[in-house]
């Protein structure tokens, strides 16, 4: 079955390729029949729904109908692009979501990995169970811990003065440079178990004859890890990898309103942050549509070049 | 083959110890809202609860209970997680299915229309507007049918179904099997792994949801869902301090006794009370997560 | 026991409220007798059952389905009343309500009422308001002009706060001020601290004097500024130089003309006093990125001698030290200026809470029987059961009629389980009410009722007020002035998405970057980085903000 390069109109002018012919739907209706109210039911609960995009181009009012609006044009857009600190907040966003991507990633990877080579069933059911505990807390609680740990009297300043690596305490939250990096570390803490559940589920499907095959040829716990456990998850990394690069642009705003303070905005400042600020909250309900747009066509165009990069090396696809 | 035993001996005593290193930050911020929640709020203002309660208390929690809608609510989410999951594992994996399939023609448009859900929102507004429309406003059918099938846990699916092996399939088409016998009967049984993380998934997102209630069926005291309800509590729980401000001399600062509960106090008896029973979904799902039980069960 | 004692008082009332009607009616005489009050229809006859919708834009909890008041309020007036509070963010709620057009009977809309109004959302209610409705008329009266929306002239929502009846005998302190613990008073002998230097100088002086408190290093002064409440930060320089809280405009009393201060030597003057401050190790680099809750908790530690604030933000942590019996360690106001000069405007009179309180909105099918409603509650009776409750259940009277209370009774309204059961303060919170002094000299609210004040006051306190020779805390800030015809500023709405408001939150932004970096740095740098400040600043468009207030100021001089 040839696939790709087919697209659905010129189809039907190359006989060689029968894919879209009569023929081909007859033999697969029960596939079309199947996916049909899928297909309706996706069309309505998120693609008839955009029609509110066109907030973006207007003045949006509240208690106007749609007709009643005035239209603005690119205003908003141009509100966001043109504003001396976009550059910086798009800086900040695609920063911020890089770091939480990679650590994520390696973090959950890893973790899975090895709780995989733990052998008692009890202790490694028990670990997993906890380590996604976190997960449960909201970012108000996790901050409010997260910003305990690390003032002047908190265990990280105490932990380092003992061990005399710096000798007066750091105040973490007020320095711009360290802020990206306790963005990220709280992501990992907050949500490496619950990131690792698909990774364990993924391995129960590998072959255990695999492992069998390997110990009787005597390879070493790193190298079966490596050959067997780490392949066997690849299409899974691989798509997920995809799915996160297209959030490249989605930081969030949660964590780094409540960790950030006015000294650090700079640092501290994602496109989330930058549309509520001058969006909603001096009631421009336009500008956050705007900002979404943006960012709705970024994360496609990058799915697309994901996507056809795992192509040419031959990996797994989303698309 | 000694040098490789001391190297597996030593790789467990630094498996096992970074997983207690693991348990311990894990556990850390649980315990410590737990020790919030059974501290007195007026004390816990002070800060330096740490693992243990300084000032005992049941307040908070009595506070959570005392308005007894929470126990309604409960059901109500309840209900909802447990229709979301099997209604949403069943036609999320179904389609899931059918896009796995390589040779299904329009694999790859339908795909990408899936793909594409997750990278846009179209706002609030028209959303509602689309609910309205459905007559979903006030409606229980609210809490699962927006949520049914969703993009993510499709992927995730899919791509797990894609990695069983596709004799399965074949042979079953020889033998002259439908295509909805050979997903019932051979594919859904061998999904039973990745159909406990995406369980898990969906019923962590419909537990935790308020927004739903929120938007579409605040005004129904018998729809409302354990979430919401607590967000209710919390919520009334900031303005008191707030309205005393508005009455401006109005409200005294009157002796407090031990009583008085306040937003960090409550919100950490509330993070317990809401997460407690969504935790306890993740052991029973763990067997599920065993190596070689799919691969095991082809063969037989 | 409780029900038993709620229904024999039901009863006795009912029976009370029925043989006044009844007099009433054959006499013709319905407003001399207190109790027709109670009632709303006029022949005494009971009035049709309705069940008002009311969404309340402010967080808030379900009455329990004993309470005692609402059901009073069912059997006198046939009124029910089916609430809805606020969860999550009030703008998407209101956001879906109006673009969908479903809305309750009466809603506060809260701090987006502006929003609601201009969609369209409430009734205008000027034409419900008549000879029928006195009190309510009356009520309104001298301060009509300041109700009428801007655009088209109509009354949409009847304000909940800041019409004062007699005086205004309020005994809590919730604005701004710089505060100073009670325990550094009382060390140097209830000194008379006016200046900013001298402010600083006490402090510094205490802080040597004793460098720890019960164990904790001591902290001169606190500066919190997190997220919006940063106007810790920000307002100070307004009130020291002797304006009232206008926010971030400072308004010339002669010529009305606002203009911001942020970035003149007002502002320049505190901040270096700041500096001062820092470098004196008086404040400490912490509290700049402290949060709001580890704000309380420090406050809460009795360690910190002082800091600029407004009274309503830091309750918490003085209830915490009261429960702890640390009076010592809580709060008194003073009114700082920069030099002697100046007379500190501190203290207001409560500003009409304008574009706060209940409208009635388009899909209501009885807005004249709510009006009424306004009218029927604002009587003296009905105030005082939604003030101070039932009388021999939540108060007493004494042989003078002066209420008050037991220690039972004081802590019964202190208990939110009790007050579910047996107040309606979800629905007295944002209805038109009378403040001040009731007619028979009783104060509209128990907390502000002299006696009862006094009950509350500790040894300390009232040693303090002895000394400065005042009857309560608020007094400290000296009288409050008549407030400017404008009076506040703050009020004034900046528009949706305009220039000004842009302007506004950068303003905002600049100031919580540059301010603290200012006063960590040394005292040589000082004036370097405020040039730095002044060069971010100036590139803001002010004058889109400024014009902006200055619009509304002039606008309300001319109208109001």
């Amino acid at each position: 079955m040839k696939e790709g390069a087919a697209s659905h109109q010129s189809v039907p002018q190359r006989p060689r390729d029968r894919k879209y012919s009569w023929d081909a739907i007859k033999k697969q209706k029960e596939l079309i029949l199947m996916s049909i109210p899928f297909c309706i039911y996706i069309f309505i609960f998120s693609y008839l729904p955009i029609w509110g995009w066109s907030m973006a181009f207007q003045n949006y009012r509240l208690g106007k109908s749609f007709f009643e609006q005035e239209w603005a044009g690119l205003k908003h857009f141009k509100l966001l692009f043109l504003d001396e600190g976009f550059g910086r907040v798009i800086r900040n966003t695609v920063a911020m979501s890089f770091i939480n991507l990679v650590l994520g990633f390696a973090t959950a990877i890893i973790l899975a990995l090895l709780l995989n080579e733990l052998k008692n069933r009890l202790f490694k059911r028990t670990v997993q169970t906890i380590s996604y505990l976190p997960h449960f807390l909201s970012w108000v609680i996790a901050a409010g811990i997260v910003s305990s740990v690390l003032s002047s009297d908190g265990i990280v300043n105490d932990l380092l003065m003992k061990l005399n690596i710096i000798d007066k305490p750091v105040l973490w939250l007020s320095v711009g440079k360290y802020f990206w990096g306790v963005v990220g570390v709280s992501t990992v803490w907050k949500e490496l178990g619950w990131n690792t559940i698909i990774y364990l589920g993924a391995m129960s499907a590998i072959d255990p004859t695999l492992y069998e095959a390997a110990a009787v040829d005597g390879v070493g716990r790193l190298r079966k890890m490596w050959h067997i456990t780490l392949p066997g998850i690849k299409p899974t990394v691989i798509i997920l990898l995809i799915m996160s690069i297209g959030r490249l642009l989605e930081a969030g705003f949660e964590v780094q309103y409540l960790l950030g303070r006015g000294m650090t905005m700079d640092w501290a400042e994602t496109i989330d942050i930058f549309a509520l600020n001058y969006g909603i909250k001096i009631g421009n309900y336009s500008l956050g549509t705007a900002a979404g747009i943006f960012k709705s066509i970024v994360s496609i165009i990058l799915i697309f070049l994901a996507n056809g990069l795992a192509k040419k090396i031959g990996e797994e696809r989303l698309i | 083959m000694k040098k490789r035993k001391t190297f597996d001996i030593i790789f467990d005593i630094l498996n096992y110890t970074f997983m207690i290193i693991l348990v311990i930050f894990s556990l850390y911020p649980f315990i410590n809202t737990i020790a919030v929640s059974f501290n007195a709020g007026m004390d816990t203002i002070k800060g330096g609860i740490y693992i243990w309660p300084r000032v005992w208390t049941l307040e908070n929690y009595k506070a959570v209970f005392e308005s007894g809608t929470v126990f309604h609510a409960f059901f109500v989410s309840v209900a909802r997680t447990l229709l979301s999951v099997s209604l949403g594992l069943f036609l999320t994996s179904l389609i899931a299915y059918v896009l796995s399939r390589k040779e299904f023609i329009f694999r790859k448009q339908i795909t990408a229309v899936f793909v594409f859900t997750m990278y846009f929102n179209a706002g609030l507004i028209p959303n509602y507007f689309l609910i309205k429309n459905l007559g979903l406003i006030n409606n229980f059918a609210v809490y699962v049918i927006p949520g049914l099938v969703n993009a993510f846990n499709m992927i995730v699916i899919r791509t797990y179904i894609r990695g069983l092996p596709e004799s399965l399939v074949e042979s079953a088409k020889i033998d002259g099997a439908s295509e909805f016998k050979i997903f019932l009967r051979i594919i859904l049984p061998l999904c039973k792994p990745v159909l406990a993380t995406v369980g898990l998934f969906i019923a962590v997102g419909s537990w935790n949801s308020w927004f739903d209630t929120f938007l579409y069926a605040s005004s129904r005291q018998n729809l409302s869902t354990l979430q919401y309800e607590l967000m209710k509590l919390l919520s009334a729980s900031m303005m008191k301090n707030a309205s005393s401000a508005m009455a401006a001399g109005g409200v005294n600062a009157q002796e407090m006794s031990a009583k008085l509960v306040t937003p960090v106090s409550l919100r950490a008896a509330i993070t317990i009370v809401a997460a407690t029973p969504i935790l306890l979904v993740y052991p029973f799902l763990q067997k599920h997560f065993v190596t070689g039980l799919v691969v095991g069960s082809v063969k037989e | 026991m409780k029900k038993m004692k709620v229904f024999v008082w039901g009863l006795a009332v009912l029976v009370l409220l029925s043989s006044g009607i009844v007099g009433c009616k054959k006499t013709g005489d319905s407003d001399n007798k207190a109790d027709s009050h109670i009632t709303q229809s006029d022949d005494g006859s009971k009035p049709e059952a309705v069940t008002f919708t009311v969404f309340t834009g402010e967080p808030g909890q379900q009455y329990a389905k004993d309470n005692k008041i609402y059901k009073l309020i069912e059997e006198k007036l046939g009124v029910k009343f089916e609430f809805e509070f606020q969860v999550g963010d009030l703008d998407q709620k209101l956001g879906v309500m109006v673009a969908s057009g479903d809305y309750p009977d009466i809603i506060h809309g809260s701090s987006s009422a502006d929003k609601l109004i201009k969609a369209g959302a409430f009734l205008p209610m000027q034409d419900m308001i008549t000879d029928e409705t006195p009190k309510l008329k009356k009520h309104i009266e001298p301060y009509i002009n300041k109700i009428k929306e801007r655009e088209d002239g109509n009354i949409y929502i009847i304000p909940n706060y800041g019409r004062y009846y007699g005086e205004d005998s309020g005994t809590w302190y919730g604005g701004p001020a710089f505060w100073i613990q009670k325990a550094v008073l009382k060390e140097f002998d209830y000194p008379e601290i006016k200046t900013l230097d001298e402010y600083f100088d006490i402090i510094k002086r205490y802080k040597e004097k004793y460098p720890e408190i019960e164990g904790q290093p001591t902290i001169g002064f606190e500066v919190l500024c997190y997220d919006w409440r940063s106007f810790c930060l920000k307002n100070a320089p307004a009130q020291l130089a002797g304006y009232p809280n206008d926010g971030g405009i400072i308004v010339n009393p002669d010529t009305y003309a606002a203009s911001i201060y942020a970035n003149t030597d007002i502002a320049k003057t505190y901040y270096k006093k700041l500096n001062a401050a820092y470098n004196d190790g008086l404040i400490k680099p912490e509290t700049f990125v402290r949060n709001y809750d580890e704000y309380l908790a420090v406050l809460s530690s009795g360690a910190v001698l002082g800091m600029f604030d407004q009274g309503w933000q830091f309750e918490k942590a003085a209830n915490s030290l009261i429960a702890q019996d640390r009076i010592e360690r809580t709060y008194a106001p003073l009114p700082i200026v920069l030099d002697e000069s100046i007379t500190p405007y501190y203290r207001d009179r409560p500003p009409l809470n304008i574009n706060r309180g209940y409208g009635i909105s388009v899909d209501c099918e009885n807005p004249k029987r709510f009006v009424k409603l306004l009218d029927t509650f604002l009587s003296e009776e009905w105030q005082k059961i939604f003030a101070w409750g039932i009388e021999g259940e939540d108060y007493l009277v004494d042989d003078n009629g002066i209420f008050y209370r037991t220690e039972e009774q004081r802590a019964n309204s202190e208990d939110p389980s009790w007050k579910l059961s047996n107040k309606a303060e979800a629905l007295f919170g944002n209805l038109p009410k009378i403040e001040g002094t009731f007619s028979d000299g009783n104060a509209t609210t128990p907390v502000n009722q002299p006696d009862e004040y006094f009950a509350t006051l500790k040894p300390l306190d009232q040693e303090i007020l002895n000394h400065y020779g005042i009857k309560s805390y608020p007094q400290m800030l000296g009288k409050a002035p008549e407030n400017p015809k404008y009076y506040p500023a703050w009020q004034i709405s900046l528009g949706n998405g305009t220039d000004a408001a842009v302007a506004e939150q950068k303003i905002g932004e600049v100031q919580v970057k540059y301010l603290p970096t200012l006063i960590m740095d040394s005292v040589e740098n000082f004036d370097t980085v405020w040039e730095e400040y002044l060069a971010r600043y100036h590139k803001i468009n002010i004058k889109a903000y400024e014009d902006k207030v200055n619009e509304g100021i002039q606008w309300r001089i001319n109208n109001w």
